[in-house]
């Protein structure tokens, strides 16, 4: 059984970083519809023909093709044990070495992978995924697994932060705004899409935040996602920052619960136009 | 839309202006973060004679180049950007990369009859685009060792020329 479960892992895997799914087609065609300004269309245009071309030939999205990330959801009736978790792992690592995943996981001890210096692994397998993250879920026969793919440039751009509300929703809105419009001016890979967790802890906002990654829909958004898509396009950036009014195709916002406090904490991260690369298997 | 191969010449480059539409083809170097610091430094020591490389009129494509393919990385993380106006000193005439360079970047990259171009980060096309790849140096370097390679129409859009950019202009 985790022999299955290991290679459903690694095609799981792999169509997250080989394909886009329909909604997000459906916002680039949109999009390149609705661009006014040529070297954008240019880009948009460029992007989707890059995505089916990886789809046809199973070629990796883009070259960084990320750090693993995985999402569990289990309902009561259903049991993650040991060697599951094993399989999993094993099934990233089959899948990692198949797409092919980059090589790009450091040697040597704490001080070496810090500062680069013990070399490379050559095997793409040896790109281990980020600790899991397990959540329960109220449907009872749920085995739900969710594979992202991370790439490095939205990792340099995504910020965690301590927001003052005032017990206002604009200032959290303005925040989030001014977050979002930097990280997407300095991206290089836009257009993108912002997703964002709110949370009452840094661990729990990024919770969110991947949460908000997998449930996201492009064609399904609410006020506040409009909102935001909308004023951070206003600034004009653009795809690749050559200008336009499609730096942003869609946010995707989870706010969980609150405390009674004066702070919000909110993760975000601006996903590259590649991005979010996510595929889910059930189980 | 202008066609350019290396070696380019300072004419070509002082012909470029900000937004335009070019097509490389020919032999480019790849490399990023970890080795283009390393070239600087040997430049800056007189020893690039030692890599048996000629860097006069070339292109750097700020790519790693791995099993996965190749693709252009953020071209303002530090490493890279600091690297910029010196590896032009020594005769880079093209770079190519992504994301937005700093106004002394700019200026420097004019100074020194270079441009920054960008170039969208479609892998799987561009990995097709690639008809000969070769490790040239720094192998221990793995996915981020320098490479040359050969590629037929790489299509970019001139980001920085004349001390002008098209992210603040």
């Amino acid at each position: 059984m985790t022999n299955d479960i290991s290679k459903k892992i690694a095609e799981t895997l792999i169509k997250a970083g080989t394909t886009f799914p329909t909604d997000r087609m459906n916002a680039y065609k949109h999009a390149i519809v609705n661009e006014t300004n040529k070297r954008a269309k240019w880009v948009l245009e460029t992007i989707l023909e890059n995505a089916k071309v990886a789809e046809e030939e199973a070629l990796p999205l883009c070259d960084d093709t990320g750090i693993p990330h995985v999402l569990i959801e289990i309902g009561k009736n259903r049991c993650l044990s040991g060697s599951v978790m094993t399989a999993i792992q094993e099934g990233i690592a089959a899948g990692l070495r198949a797409m092919p995943g980059r090589p790009m996981a450091l040697m040597g001890d704490a001080s070496q992978r810090l500062e680069q210096s013990g070399g490379i692994d050559d095997d793409p397998g040896a790109v281990l995924p980020a600790p899991f993250l397990v959540k329960s879920v109220c449907e009872d026969d749920v085995f739900r697994v969710h594979i992202l793919l991370y790439g490095g440039g939205p990792s340099i751009r995504g910020q965690v932060k301590s927001v003052f509300h005032k017990h206002c929703m604009s200032v959290v809105m303005d925040e989030i705004v001014a977050l979002a419009s930097e990280a997407v001016l300095k991206l290089g890979c836009t257009p993108c899409t912002l997703s964002i967790g709110i949370g009452r802890s840094q661990f729990e906002a990024t919770a969110l935040m991947i949460e908000a990654q997998v449930y996201g829909k492009y064609d399904i958004q609410n006020d506040l996602e409009k909102e935001i898509t909308s004023r951070v396009n206003a600034a004009g950036c653009g795809p690749l920052g050559l200008g336009g009014e499609h730096s942003v195709l869609a946010t995707f916002l989870k706010v969980g619960s609150q405390r009674a406090s004066g702070v919000r904490i909110v993760s975000i991260r601006p996903d590259c136009c590649f991005e979010p690369r996510v595929a889910t298997l059930e189980l | 839309m202008k066609v350019l191969s290396a070696p380019i010449s300072k004419k070509d480059i002082d012909e470029l202006e900000v937004g335009d539409l070019i097509e490389v083809s020919g032999y480019i170097f790849a490399g990023r973060d970890s080795i283009l610091p390393k070239l600087v430094g040997l430049g800056d020591e007189s020893r690039l004679n030692e890599l048996n490389l000629s860097f006069e009129g070339s292109v750097i494509f700020h790519s790693a180049v791995s099993i996965a393919g190749i693709g252009p990385t953020s071209s303002n993380k530090l490493e890279i950007e600091s690297s910029m106006v010196p590896l032009s000193r020594m005769g880079v005439r093209l770079h190519i990369g992504k994301g937005a360079i700093g106004e002394d970047t700019v200026r420097g990259l004019a100074d020194n009859h270079a441009v920054f171009a960008i170039i969208p980060p479609v892998s799987a096309l561009l990995t097709s685009l690639a008809v000969e790849k070769e490790l040239v140096a720094f192998p221990e370097e793995g996915m981020e060792a320098l490479f040359r390679l050969k590629v037929r129409g790489f299509t970019a859009i001139v980001a920085a020329a004349k001390g002008k950019s098209i992210f603040t202009d």
